[in-house]
Order: C-alpha cells, then sequence, then structure tokens
C-alpha cells in the first residue's frame, strides 16, 4: 500500500528486542505529540486565522462607526465584509473539527456536540433576543444596534463557555472565556462604537490567551 | 540496561505507538481502523496484527459494526491498556534516570 509502511512484517513475541529504553523514548515523546497535533481541534494556524478575522471584522466595524453623532450603525459594505469573514471562520472551524474528529466516536464527542449546541443556542439566541426587548421598551438605535450587539455575544457565549471550561477544569479555555467576557463588560460602558472596539480587543486577547496554551499543550516538553 | 521490566506487549515501536495514539484520545473513546492506520502508516495486516497482541493482553477492544464494505471497526484502548501504559512510562523513566 502506498504510504504506508511495515515496521515488522514477521511480528514475534520478541519484536520489542533491541529497542532501546532511549529510542523507546524518543518513539514514545513523538508518537504523542502527533497524536495530540491529529487530535487537536484547534491548531495554531486556526487561532492565528481568527485573530486576523477578527481584527479585520472588528476593526472595520469600529472604524466605520467612529466618530459618529448621531450613531447610525455600520456601512452595509462593512456588515456583508463582517459576515462574509463570520462564514468563511465557521467553515475554517467546521473544517479543522472534521479532520480532528474523523473516525473518532465515543462519550467525549458527544459531550462536545452538546456543548456545540449549548454555545450555539446562546450565540444565536442572547444578542437578538436583548435586542429586541431592548427595543420594545424604546432603547435608542446607539444601544439596540451598538452597544448590545458588541457586547452581549461576548457576555452570552462567553459565560456559557465559562461553565463549560470550569465543569472540565479546562483552565486555559476558561481564562480566555473569562477574557471575552470581561471585554463584553467593558464594552457594554464604553458607547456603541467604542464596543466594537473593546470587543475586538476582548476577542483577540482570548484567541491569544488560548492559542497560545493550546501551542504548549503540543509543543515538546 | 535491563529491559526485561518493559512490559513486553508494549514495547515493541509500533505496537508503543498504537498505545500512545489511542492513549491521546479522552477515555473510553474509539478510534476507526482506518483513521488508526492513516496516522500510524502501517499496512493493514501489519496493524491487524499488532492489534491481535494488544487485544490478547486486554489492552484495547475492536467491535466492528456493518458488513462488507460498509463495515467500522472501532478500536478503544481499555482502562487496563492505559494502565499498563502509565506503568511502562514510568519504568521507562527510572530506567533512564538510572543512566
Amino acid at each position: 500500500m502506498q504510504g504506508t509502511h511495515d515496521i515488522d512484517d514477521t511480528t514475534t513475541a520478541n519484536d520489542g528486542e533491541g529497542l532501546d529504553p532511549r529510542e523507546a523514548a524518543r518513539l514514545l515523546a513523538k508518537t504523542e505529540r502527533d497524536a495530540k497535533r491529529q487530535f487537536n481541534l484547534s491548531p495554531p494556524w486556526t487561532a492565528a486565522f481568527g485573530g486576523v478575522v477578527i481584527v479585520v471584522a472588528y476593526g472595520a466595524l469600529w472604524l466605520s462607526t467612529r466618530g459618529q453623532h448621531p450613531y447610525g450603525g455600520p456601512s452595509l459594505g462593512v456588515v456583508a465584509l463582517v459576515y462574509v469573514a463570520v462564514i468563511v471562520a465557521i467553515a475554517a472551524s467546521v473544517k479543522v473539527y472534521r479532520r480532528a474528529t474523523a473516525g473518532v466516536s465515543g462519550p467525549s464527542m458527544r459531550q462536545q456536540q452538546l456543548e456545540g449546541v449549548a454555545i450555539l443556542v446562546s450565540f444565536i439566541l442572547g444578542s437578538p433576543v436583548i435586542q429586541g426587548a431592548m427595543k420594545n421598551y424604546g432603547a435608542s438605535h446607539a444601544i439596540v444596534y451598538g452597544v448590545v450587539p458588541a457586547a452581549c455575544p461576548l457576555i452570552v457565549v462567553g459565560t456559557t463557555v465559562l461553565g463549560i471550561a470550569a465543569s472540565k477544569a479546562d483552565w486555559p479555555r476558561f481564562a480566555a472565556a473569562l477574557t471575552i467576557v470581561t471585554g463584553g463588560v467593558v464594552a457594554a460602558f464604553v458607547g456603541p462604537s467604542g464596543a466594537w472596539l473593546a470587543a475586538g480587543i476582548a476577542l483577540g486577547a482570548g484567541v491569544c490567551v488560548y492559542a497560545a496554551a493550546t501551542a504548549k499543550r503540543v509543543s515538546p516538553a | 540496561m535491563d529491559t526485561d521490566t518493559l512490559d513486553p506487549v508494549i514495547h515493541a515501536p509500533a505496537r508503543l505507538r498504537i498505545v500512545v495514539t489511542l492513549a491521546a484520545l479522552a477515555d473510553g473513546d474509539s478510534l476507526s481502523f482506518t483513521r488508526l492506520q492513516d496516522i500510524l502508516e502501517l499496512t493493514p495486516g501489519n496493524l491487524i496484527t499488532h492489534l491481535r497482541k494488544l487485544e490478547d493482553a486486554a489492552y484495547l477492544t475492536s467491535e466492528t459494526t456493518g458488513n462488507g464494505r460498509a463495515s467500522l471497526t472501532s478500536i478503544t484502548l481499555t482502562r487496563k491498556g492505559r494502565a499498563a501504559l502509565d506503568t511502562y512510562t514510568n519504568t521507562l523513566r527510572h530506567l533512564l534516570g538510572g543512566l
């Protein structure tokens, strides 16, 4: 078979003979590292890509709304750019997830799927519900279309991830989620244009925190 | 260095790689035969031989679902297998530390 090789096709009970402990330790460490890379759901390049998407999307939103008095919201072009960036980021994440989890099944996969549903539900419902309620009670355009869509997803989705990370004692993820929630809280108090900037900085910082932690996990000891 | 203290079932390059790869999954998770083969770049025959040896030692279990071309074989590292790898790693560390 092309691309495959036999380590020793004539396997016997003594097929470990001649394997030096140092060599075994090297093989063990290398295999462990390779396996972690194979099953890694957040390889460093996705974090870098996510960081670029965040900078482009939130930077464009902030630049588009900076200095608006009264707040009119981002231009249609910027909104379209943000949607494209989000769709590309989601597509890349799905591709990485599928590659990492191909052929894997079991309890942790079911748990991950449930976590995914919880995050998706909080993302879909979090901001629109609060925006709708705010509009219903007569909140200003700047609040409904500026502060809430910038701050709420970070607070709502971030809190969901915070809970999941805490329940699994996943401290890098917890730290990243806490950074994002804190950024969301700050974004809620800095005005509609500043909210996009604060949200972008918080998301970027959260991605960096998580990328650094996961890179440390898969790097050689 | 005395390698007799190392578990002979694991102390073979292919089987060591199989056990370590499966141990990278969460406890109780399974990996398909084809994905394991892709990762380790072993021929099916060679992989089957080593898997059988590990299964005989109760270090892993395999389950096949479906028939013919649609069949899927999933391999799971057992608790005994995970414990054996831990012991193997500790023994190796001890051997190397004792240099």
